[in-house]
């Protein structure tokens, strides 16, 4: 049996695999057709410290091979969050990495102080990428001394695992990462759904109703394996990978690129066992090609004498 | 709710521009009640890439089998249409969502529908049957041979009311027909589906009688099964309307009591 196990930020997960926020399970109920133990970790939907109705519809509309979407993260008031979901949360076994966002500096940073409270967490991933906010993830996933002070002030927060989900932004992609670095950050996530736009040709106007709204699903794949593959070069910290995964020759692309973790998306609202199948056929696969330790994937595709860069952390 | 590959038994012109999809179910058959839904996959492709909500339009006595009514709207119907034969099996999620509530001691009810609206009505005239219950159908279609499954209600004995926009003979409207039967005939309650027009005049109707009245709702969907958080409606959250929620299409209806629905 080749060993899955793997160690990401201190996060020890028994298999690589994992889930996109907010595209698995809600509000701490999970999985009506597979076990939640069977991945590696759980990313649950990102929390904010404020109650939010979400985005007007229309909120979903099909694309060739994704997904247009601006659901715009309604969350339930912090008080349920706390007594209704963290419990539930923290009675999994296995590790969950608890996304958050906020609208401001001190709002991350609150966020952050209260989830790591919850004592229910083995990471928190903050979500500075959100496509679909007026205020908040995007504002500062563009902007390297933005992200750098956030990311910093979440750091004095909390001991537990940051990991910082980044915009698929290919002038800021690099210096945002080195900045959240070298700010203290323990792990990247990438990407983020990109920003898009479908226009009705009748009406002429946008076709969803936040007019704005995200990309993705297998119609962004290869733009993400690209970035995984850049940060991979330009930073030293450990890569969630995502952006259209579907299948497991996907997660070996994304681990190839340098992903150590891949996670399954939206995907998984067309074919909900697309998680639980690709595990069964990534181990048949290794078990076929007498691989035998799953980490011997990541950053198979660089150069043989290629080396990682030295960390930047300044904190 | 679960995800099964049901084998086709048929897949046949209905009426009009409408087709009738039959599948073995007998897990999802017969867990279904009426005004829910199923979820269906186009296998292997990623244009169309989601899967296609269908309300279901009747199961056999035996509930065994289910069967879906559609229309050729785009790519993915037409491609339902052309690889879900006999031979082949849908993949199919269901049932999902919430159905329609028939009162215990209900005796009368009516069935206001139009165009494919209509087809979340059938399998809710054969359980009112099954209990007892009498249910009059008002239907409507832009033409006559659109009127789905009219034989269907005409079949349990009671009155069917029609209106196509193309037959000029055609004069009242279904409402009309409804408000003058609801003159002499208590109805203990109202289902609507397919048309806000038709909404706003069942939920009059319901409000001065006092008595339930429930609309099946549509919105475009990713997942169906509450993950996506993509098919919200607005709604009212009080039966004056002055405050307002968004509420998930896919588990919290997709049947809604008339007075929740906004803007209709």
């Amino acid at each position: 049996m080749p060993d899955l196990s793997i160690t990401i930020a201190g996060i020890e997960m028994k298999n690589p695999l994992t889930v996109g926020s907010g595209t698995y399970g809600h509000h701490g109920r999970f999985s009506q057709f597979f076990p939640v133990e069977t991945m590696g970790a759980l990313v649950p939907k990102t929390i904010r410290p404020h109650q939010w109705p979400g985005n007007p519809p229309q909120r979903v509309l099909e694309v060739p091979a994704g997904l247009h979407s601006s659901v715009g993260i309604p969350s339930i008031p912090w008080e349920q969050f706390e007594t209704e979901d963290a419990p539930r949360l923290k009675a999994l076994n296995l590790p969950v990495i608890q996304s958050v966002i906020g609208r401001t500096e001190d709002e991350y940073a609150e966020v952050v102080r209260r989830c790591t409270e919850l004592d229910a967490f083995a990471g928190l991933e903050l979500n500075l990428s959100c496509p679909n906010l007026k205020q908040g993830g995007l504002d500062f996933g563009y902007d390297p001394e933005a992200a750098f002070r956030l990311v910093s002030r979440a750091r004095q927060q909390t001991d537990l695992p940051l990991i910082a989900k980044l915009a698929p932004d290919y002038s800021s992609l690099v210096p945002v990462a080195q900045a959240i670095e070298a700010a203290g950050a323990d792990a990247v996530a990438l990407v983020n759904a990109p920003r898009a736009m479908c226009i009705d040709a009748d009406t002429l106007k946008p076709m969803i109703g936040n007019g704005v709204g995200a990309l993705s699903g297998p119609a962004i794949k290869p733009m993400a394996v690209y970035m995984v593959w850049t940060l991979y070069r330009a930073i030293s910290l450990p890569i969630f990978g995502m952006g259209g995964v579907a299948t497991y020759r996907d997660v070996i692309e994304f681990m190839a690129a340098g992903a150590a973790a891949v996670a399954f998306g939206t995907v998984s609202y067309v074919d909900p066992m697309a998680l639980p199948r690709a595990l069964r056929e990534l181990e048949a696969w290794m078990v076929q090609n007498g691989i035998d330790d799953v980490t011997q994937l990541v950053g198979a595709a660089h150069d043989a004498d290629f080396e990682r860069p030295q960390s930047r952390r300044v904190a | 709710m679960e995800q099964i590959d049901a084998p086709v038994v048929s897949n046949v012109h209905l009426t009009g521009e409408y087709w009738l999809l039959e599948v073995e179910a007998p897990s999802v058959a017969a867990a279904l009640e009426p005004g829910q839904f199923v979820n269906i996959r186009i296998r292997d492709s990623l244009a169309p890439f989601l899967r296609r909500p269908f309300s279901v339009y009747r199961v056999n006595p035996e509930k065994t089998r289910l069967q879906v009514a559609y229309k050729i709207l785009g790519n993915g119907t037409r491609l339902m249409k052309e690889t879900l034969q006999p031979g082949t099996a849908c993949d199919l999620i269901g049932p999902l969502g919430k159905g329609f509530e028939l009162p215990e001691d209900a005796k009368t009810i009516a069935l206001v529908g139009r165009g494919i609206g209509i087809a979340a009505l059938p399998m809710l005239a054969d359980l009112a049957a099954a209990r007892g219950v009498t249910s009059h159908a008002f239907l409507s279609a832009r033409s006559r041979d659109n009127l789905v499954g009219a034989e269907i209600f005409a079949s349990h004995g009671g009155q069917v009311f029609t209106h196509a926009d193309d037959t000029p003979d055609d004069v009242a409207l279904v409402t009309d027909h409804l408000l003058r039967m609801a003159e002499s005939t208590a109805f203990d309650a109202l289902y609507v589906c397919g048309s806000n027009r038709l909404i706003r005049q069942v939920d009059q109707l319901a409000r001065a009688r006092g008595i339930p009245a429930q609309s099946a709702m549509e919105q475009h969907m990713a997942c169906g099964f509450g993950d996506c958080h993509g098919c919200i409606i607005e709604v009212n959250l009080d039966r004056d309307g002055d405050t307002r929620g968004y509420r998930e299409v896919c588990h919290h209806g997709p049947v809604f009591d008339t007075w929740e629905v906004a803007n209709a």
